[in-house]
């Protein structure tokens, strides 16, 4: 096997473990002795070789050049085209700059990696301190932020019902969960996994918010979007998690259509499934949670959603209830089975409508 | 010609926004409807696949366009995902969004 192979490794050339066993049941006492070390030494190269790949994604994570710690920011501008990237206008080594859209994204996305790293030593989106990029003018009046798979895009709105949608932090810590999201649990963007997606983009994206104002579960808002609507329009943001459904009711914008229970949950076509409008239900769920525990929002709660969104039993096609059902296991595990901490997550999903034994 | 034109998608789902919308270059005013013609020309609209751009792996909040065009017999659909890389084809869904009694 180690004479076939192009790439010649050590560790793939080694008697197989019955000799050396056998020559230790049956040699002379020195013989006995050398391959009783042979044995040891054996099981420790059987033991990277079945770790071979584990230790490949370990060398992924080796230190690099910018200390974990630091976010990388780099802001690009497209000028009022469509043309991404765009032109680089801030970067961590240079200044301010007199465009409010661009010094929103540079501080909203250190604002996100803050909350990432002090709260969940999180080192950027991929946890190996990947560089942070934002495009901001994206279009003429483009009334829409988005993450393309690599970047989040900021449109300037369109002055009339929209503002920039630089302004509320909130929507850049959802932009770059997204990013977190398709590192991790890669939920498909289709149905309740799809809800489930939007749902944790704006739970991080509020704990965003609240870390950087060092709000407490009950001071928070819990909405998502505050400052993208002008005066124009009849509501306060995009979505309320505390209270689905109440954020807009405006002639034009139509009324927000986000139920807070499952007995309201909307099987539709558009939205890829009403992913926009059924994260109301797990959004609910986590603000009563928060709320019921008490303290920052981000100590706790966020601790049980950021666990299981990393846990591996959480998987691409999770329906509220397994998301739910995951969200009680993390909260048992790291808080106990009779603790507050999980009574308050499985009350919270009872009371949206999602039972978990 | 006749454009149906509906866009989807976004950060959020407005309701009074997710409307689709059908203009008429009969009613438009000539320029208008020289220009919307000379827009649906340049970006060889018939001649485009059914499908244009698809989101990337993990993209989220993304703004997708369905166009439906009916001109001399011809009809044609065509779903576009944002961000849009043929600049004739951005300058034509530009014209048709500017055309919606709301917002861009």
């Amino acid at each position: 096997m180690c004479q076939g192979r192009s790439h010649r490794n050590s560790i793939y050339c080694i008697l197989p473990p019955y000799i050396l066993d056998s020559i230790v049941r049956n040699a002379a006492p020195r013989e006995r002795t050398y391959a009783l070390q042979t044995s040891g030494t054996d099981t420790t190269f059987r033991t990277m070789r079945v770790n071979h790949d584990l230790l490949s994604a370990v060398e992924r994570r080796l230190p690099t050049a910018v200390p974990a710690g630091q976010p990388q920011r780099t802001i690009y501008d497209t000028h009022n085209t469509t043309r991404l990237p765009g032109d680089v206008v801030r970067t961590e080594e240079t200044g301010s700059t007199s465009d409010p859209a661009v010094d929103e994204a540079y501080d909203g996305l250190g604002d996100t990696y803050n909350l990432y790293w002090h709260v969940y030593q999180r080192n950027s989106i991929d946890d190996q301190g990947l560089p942070l990029d934002a495009t901001v003018h994206f279009d003429q009046n483009y009334d829409n932020a988005f993450w393309n798979g690599e970047r989040m895009v900021f449109g300037d709105g369109d002055g009339v019902y929209f503002n920039r949608f630089t302004i509320p932090v909130d929507v850049i810590g959802h932009e770059l969960t997204h990013g977190v999201i398709g590192d991790e649990a890669k939920l498909v963007y289709l149905n309740q996994p799809g809800a489930l997606n939007e749902s944790i983009a704006d739970v991080f994206g509020s704990l965003v918010k609240q870390f950087a104002a060092q709000q407490t579960a009950e001071q928070a808002d819990w909405l998502i979007g505050v400052g993208l609507f002008t005066e124009r329009v009849q509501g306060v943001a995009l979505r309320s998690m505390k209270d689905p459904g109440t954020a807009y009711d405006d002639p034009v914008l139509g009324k927000d259509p986000q139920p807070g229970t499952m007995q309201d949950y909307n099987q539709m076509l558009a939205d890829n499934g009403g992913v926009h409008i059924n994260s109301g239900i797990p959004n609910h769920a986590f603000a009563l949670a928060a709320i019921q525990i008490g303290g920052y929002a981000w100590e706790k709660a966020g601790r049980i959603w950021y666990e299981t969104l990393l846990d591996p039993r959480l998987r691409p096609t999770a329906s509220f209830q397994a998301f739910a059902h995951l969200t009680v296991a993390n909260a048992d595990q790291l808080y106990g089975q009779s603790s507050l901490e999980r009574k308050a997550v499985r009350d919270a999903w009872r009371e949206v409508g999602v039972l978990v034994s | 010609m006749q454009v149906q034109f509906h866009m989807e998608g976004g950060i959020a789902y407005f309701p009074g926004l997710n409307k689709p919308g059908t203009i008429d270059s009969d009613q438009l005013p000539e320029q208008e409807a020289d220009e919307l013609k000379r827009l649906v020309n340049a970006a060889h609209f018939f001649a485009l696949p059914a499908v244009v751009g698809s989101p990337a792996p993990g993209a989220a909040d993304y703004r997708q366009y369905t166009i439906t065009i009916e001109d001399a017999g011809k009809q044609h659909t065509v779903h576009v995902t944002d961000p849009i890389e043929d600049p004739n084809l951005q300058a034509l869904v530009t014209n048709l969004k500017t055309r919606r009694p709301a917002t861009s």
